[in-house]
């Protein structure tokens, strides 16, 4: 099928048109564009879809690790909110109470002192008349000595001691 | 001297008369370069590029698409593999001289078949967004007498691209070969007095012909052959778009 032909002898002219040789130009350029589309660009454009893919899916990771950051980071702020509130009314309730229970021990200790006040004075009041009393007696005796020496004549301490006594206490009062 | 400027050499020949040249072989070998290259480069991707293999394939890509949709728009996206297809090969099929072959957009057949494909496009375009009629009527626009001219100036665009390309391609082999064989004059006419082995040596040795070639073939391989690939690929680009957007 293939007739070689002597290579020096047989060229075409330089300036020749043959319509074999024009529809194999275009067929050689319709076969790389099949070619370049095969080995270049369906693979690199595979690839970079492929990267494109990868970015848009780690932004979109991204996005969601931080929309879940958010609403933890509001679930965590609701409790520490929650918690510093509890703290709070812990406190405040401590401290209450504590107030109640000082002004409780006051108000014992308050009465305490009163009652021990009041004894004391009732006790003051007591000695107070007691001594009274014994310097009431102390000197209706000294008295009815002094009478009776004055008088030379017993006085009978129990005949007059009505009267005696009346006397001391005007004296005493 | 005789210098001699043909087109590609014909290495075998199929049925039905057609010719395998050095147009097409080189063009598949081009095709299987970017291929292979295209192959290694995105072999064992990761997410997480660990490569530099992979962040030049990456880099490729993403410059294609914005070159492609910053002229055309984000909805011509599907048109990337195009633009880039046409480019790869556009761009080394002219690079392949540098290893002393034969360039296929030195051959007009070549660039003729990539002008077609992009004026079947504007075409279709054309008539995707006017309608059969309003794009039968835009061609007698402004008037009448107009229409041959306009049908004229449709076919223009596909045969100014085609030359373009293959007439900056293929005038730089040829000004090359000129220039090379005149260093070779040059060079006898110099050195080619010289007596007995001296002379001899001259004639097989052309020291002449060392540093200039290689000038001119960084200015027409390299800078002629990238500039072109990007030019045709604009061209493209601009005139389908253009074509969608008519009224």
């Amino acid at each position: 099928m293939l007739v070689p032909i002597a290579a020096a002898s047989a060229t075409l002219d330089f300036l020749s048109v043959n319509i074999w040789h024009i529809l194999m130009a275009i067929g050689n350029l319709l076969i790389l564009v099949l070619i370049l589309k095969k080995f270049l660009f369906k693979p690199v454009q595979k690839i970079l879809k492929q990267r494109e893919d990868e970015i848009g899916k780690a932004y979109e990771d991204a996005d969601k690790a931080l929309s879940e950051a958010k609403t933890e980071r509001e679930l965590y702020k609701t409790k520490l909110d929650s918690a510093k509130s509890e703290a709070d009314s812990l406190i405040a309730g401590a401290s209450k109470r504590a107030k109640q229970e000082s002004a409780e021990i006051l108000e014992n200790a308050r009465i305490e002192a009163e009652r021990r006040r009041r004894s004391a004075d009732e006790d003051i009041e007591l000695a107070r008349k007691k001594a009274a009393e014994e310097m009431r007696d102390e000197i209706s005796e000294m008295v009815i000595d002094l009478a009776e020496k004055v008088v030379e004549k017993e006085i009978d301490p129990k005949a007059h001691a009505a009267m005696i006594d009346d006397a001391i206490k005007n004296l005493g009062e | 001297m005789e210098i001699n400027i043909t087109g590609a050499k014909i290495l075998f020949e199929l049925p039905f008369g057609i010719k395998i040249t050095e147009t097409q072989v080189n063009m598949w070998l081009v095709m299987l370069g970017i291929a292979l290259f295209c192959a290694w480069l995105t072999h064992d991707m990761k997410v997480k590029p660990t490569s530099k293999r992979q962040i030049v394939a990456e880099y490729l890509v993403k410059t294609v698409e914005n070159f492609v949709t910053s002229n055309m728009g984000e909805k011509w996206r599907w048109f990337v593999p195009y633009i880039a297809a046409l480019f790869s090969l556009a761009l080394f099929s002219s690079l392949i001289s540098l290893l002393g072959m034969y360039p296929p957009t030195s051959d007009l057949n070549t660039t003729a078949g990539w002008a077609i494909m992009t004026f079947i496009l504007i075409t279709f375009y054309k008539i995707k967004t006017n309608g059969p009629l309003g794009y039968a009527k835009s061609l007698t626009e402004p008037i009448f007498i107009m229409t041959p001219m306009n049908i004229l100036g449709e076919f223009a665009t596909p045969i100014s691209m085609a030359f373009r390309m293959f007439g900056n391609v293929a005038s730089g082999t040829v000004v090359s070969a000129l220039i090379y064989a005149a260093l070779a004059v040059l060079n006898n006419a110099i050195f080619g007095w010289l007596p007995g082995i001296l002379g001899e040596a001259a004639e097989k040795l052309p020291i002449l012909q060392l540093g200039l070639p290689a000038l001119l073939s960084l200015y027409f391989d390299v800078f002629s052959g990238v500039l072109q690939a990007f030019i045709f690929c604009m061209l493209t680009m601009l005139y389908i778009k253009s074509a969608a957007e008519t009224e």
